[in-house]
């Protein structure tokens, strides 16, 4: 006597989306998608880094085309700053408290990405002694987010292990793979807050070597407040 | 309920000859009614008291005596003790209930409810559950009746039963339907009764058998009332306490033709009501189809449905990845120009380095060539004039 099969179960497998002809399909799709990506974020990862290139090479032509002038080269003020929270959470006042929370430094060598204008500056005047910022280069900005880069998706934090990962949450905004992520957080697009809240904010090592005294400023051979280019320094440090 | 109900048909069987349908009738609604445990239960415990008979302790025992405490300061325990002297009994504690010859606790009281009320509805509601389950073969079963041989279940017999007199006549019926391993049960496991009952008039227990309902009483009752186990019962007065025995439903019940049609009238339908019950209706099951997993696999459910959230496993498992700076397959799978690039940098850098080496040589060769050059001025130059050497010297220089 043959094997019957259950009636329900017969119905079930004719259903469509349990069937394996659905789920092949999906599959193949999955896979090409994967390829364009990487297809994708192979050519803009080309783009990108001649554009680093080309910019700072512009930067120096203009600088000794100044020099040759006799006048001065100005260079555009610093769009982007890493922020590192370098005290802990006991006895903060209430706004400095407020303005580190707004800006997701909520615990101590917590690090995140800030876009620079009249607005934020003086968000970063009032937590000075907290943090220690600057103006990251590139290879900082990348290492931050190939190493310690997490995402938030679902409410939760994921470290990014693909770019199918960014390309799901980011595709509308053309950020697909990691070096497109990079680029708009570096140069500020126009996506940057998106991007930027795609990270989940930094979580870093307290740095090798030490900290001389958080309690003074940089200025004061200390470690808080604006630190500009020594910041990538200090990161290589910390990651 | 709501619609034309299909009732299934029941064979009649007669009570001698050959076990073979003589007449087919219908099920009665009332078989059809939902099968509460819960309702049959609560129904069941409650009735069962209502049989009970007041007990108490008498009202004096442990106050016959005029027994006061001796107060602080003896170095006894301050209960109350027998007053007097001249005997064992004297000084003895006494009234409390820790104490020996003293009250109980809460000594019983007569007027303690014993009795409880229940809603008629919820009583008939119970029955109907309980008449339902006897048509039901694994309760049947369950509740402990031998109930391989029989024909059917229900188990519904030609109204001639009901004209039997002897007993002899009664337990040839019950062999010939197959009901009698039923009785052969009962009479194997009687036994003395565990505990006081005992010696309390209940010294025997039996267990419970067949039970016989029956439209009109022509002789039945007495033909079945000395076989053990057996009892006999009126349908227009069908008892949980007997249909459900201990609350657990599925009585074997034996129904003679008439008594079976009768219920019918008597329960009512969901659509008619009962006759004898004023107002009442069949009570309503909460589910129609009790089958959920049918429902839920059928096919009007699941095509209704939405497809399955795909389970988001990629991102699902805590992945621990390799940092991309030490390993290089994490590198290339975030990065894929990254190979390309380091390859770009190190014949860039090659590059640099073969110019730079070439600019080193040059140079390298050109001091070289000049202190070459400068010793052999050197040697040439021992005989010949200071004058001219200095010269010659500050030419090659230049």
């Amino acid at each position: 006597m043959s094997k019957q099969v259950p009636e329900t179960i017969k119905k079930q497998a004719k259903r469509s989306f349990n069937s394996k002809e659905v789920k092949q399909e999906k599959n193949q799709k999955r896979m090409k998608l994967l390829k364009e990506i990487h297809e994708k974020a192979y050519k803009r990862a080309e783009k990108y880094e001649k554009e680093y290139l080309e910019q700072e090479q512009k930067l120096v032509e203009l600088k000794q085309k100044a020099l040759k002038e006799g006048s001065f080269y100005r260079e555009p003020e610093p769009k982007l700053a890493f922020i590192i929270r370098i005290r802990g959470i006991v006895g903060v006042p209430p706004k400095p408290r407020k303005i580190l929370q707004l800006l997701r430094l909520r615990r101590i060598y917590s690090g995140v990405f800030i876009r620079l204008n009249k607005s934020s500056l003086r968000m970063l005047h009032f937590i000075d002694p907290y943090v220690t910022w600057g103006y990251p280069d590139v290879e900082t900005v990348r290492a931050l987010i190939y190493k310690r880069g997490h995402a938030r998706v679902n409410h939760q934090r994921k470290i990014i292990d693909s770019n199918e990962m960014i390309y799901d949450k980011l595709q509308k905004y053309d950020i697909v793979c990691m070096e497109d992520l990079v680029h708009e957080i570096f140069t500020v697009g126009k996506n940057f807050k998106h991007a930027n809240s795609f990270l989940w904010a930094f979580k870093l090592k307290p740095p090798v070597g030490g900290f001389s005294t958080v309690k003074k400023s940089f200025v004061n051979k200390g470690e808080h407040g604006n630190r500009e280019q020594y910041i990538n320094t200090l990161v290589k440090k910390m990651i | 309920m709501t619609t034309q109900q299909l009732r299934p048909i029941v064979s009649v069987f007669p009570i001698k000859g050959k076990v073979k349908t003589i007449k087919q009738v219908p099920l009665p609604s009332v078989f059809s009614a939902p099968i509460r445990p819960d309702v049959v239960r609560f129904v069941h415990t409650n009735m069962a008291k209502n049989n009970r008979q007041a007990h108490a302790v008498s009202t004096t025992a442990g106050e016959q005596t005029s027994a006061t405490s001796w107060g602080t300061g003896r170095a006894v325990a301050r209960i109350p003790r027998v007053k007097g002297s001249g005997t064992g009994r004297s000084g003895q504690a006494a009234f409390g209930n820790m104490c020996r010859g003293g009250r109980m606790y809460a000594p019983k009281k007569v007027w303690r409810k014993w009795h409880r009320k229940i809603n008629t509805n919820q009583k008939r509601y119970a029955v109907c559950s309980a008449i339902a389950a006897t048509a039901v073969t694994p309760l049947v079963m369950s509740r402990g009746h031998r109930v391989n041989k029989l024909p059917e279940l229900p188990l519904v017999v030609s109204d001639q039963l009901q004209s039997l007199t002897k007993t002899r006549q009664a337990v040839k019926f019950l062999k010939f339907i197959g009901a009698y391993r039923d009785v052969e049960k009962v009479i194997r496991t009687k036994k003395t009764r565990v505990g006081q009952g005992k010696y309390r008039n209940r010294r025997h227990v039996l267990r419970k058998g067949p039970m016989v309902v029956y439209a009109r009483n022509l002789g039945i009752k007495k033909a079945f009332r000395n076989i053990p186990g057996v009892e006999t019962a009126s349908v227009y007065t069908l008892n949980l306490l007997k249909l459900a025995p201990g609350s657990q439903m599925g009585r074997f019940i034996i129904w003679t033709e008439s008594a079976f049609k009768l219920l019918e009238d008597i329960y009512g339908s969901w659509e008619k009501p009962s006759k004898f019950k004023s107002g009442f209706y069949l009570p309503r099951p909460v589910m129609v189809n009790t089958d959920v997993e049918r429902i839920i696999k059928s096919d009007q459910v699941q095509t209704v449905l939405r497809n399955r959230r795909p389970r988001s496993r990629k991102y699902g498992k805590k992945i621990q990845r390799a940092d991309p700076y030490e390993d290089m397959s994490v590198m290339v799978k975030l990065n894929p120009y990254y190979k390309t690039k380091l390859q770009k940098q190190k014949e860039l850098d090659e590059k640099n380095k073969k110019e730079r080496k070439e600019i080193v040589d040059k140079s390298r060769k050109e001091y070289e060539d000049w202190l070459y050059f400068s010793e052999e001025e050197e040697e040439e130059e021992e005989e010949g004039s200071d004058e001219d050497r200095e010269i010659e010297v500050l030419s090659d220089e230049n």
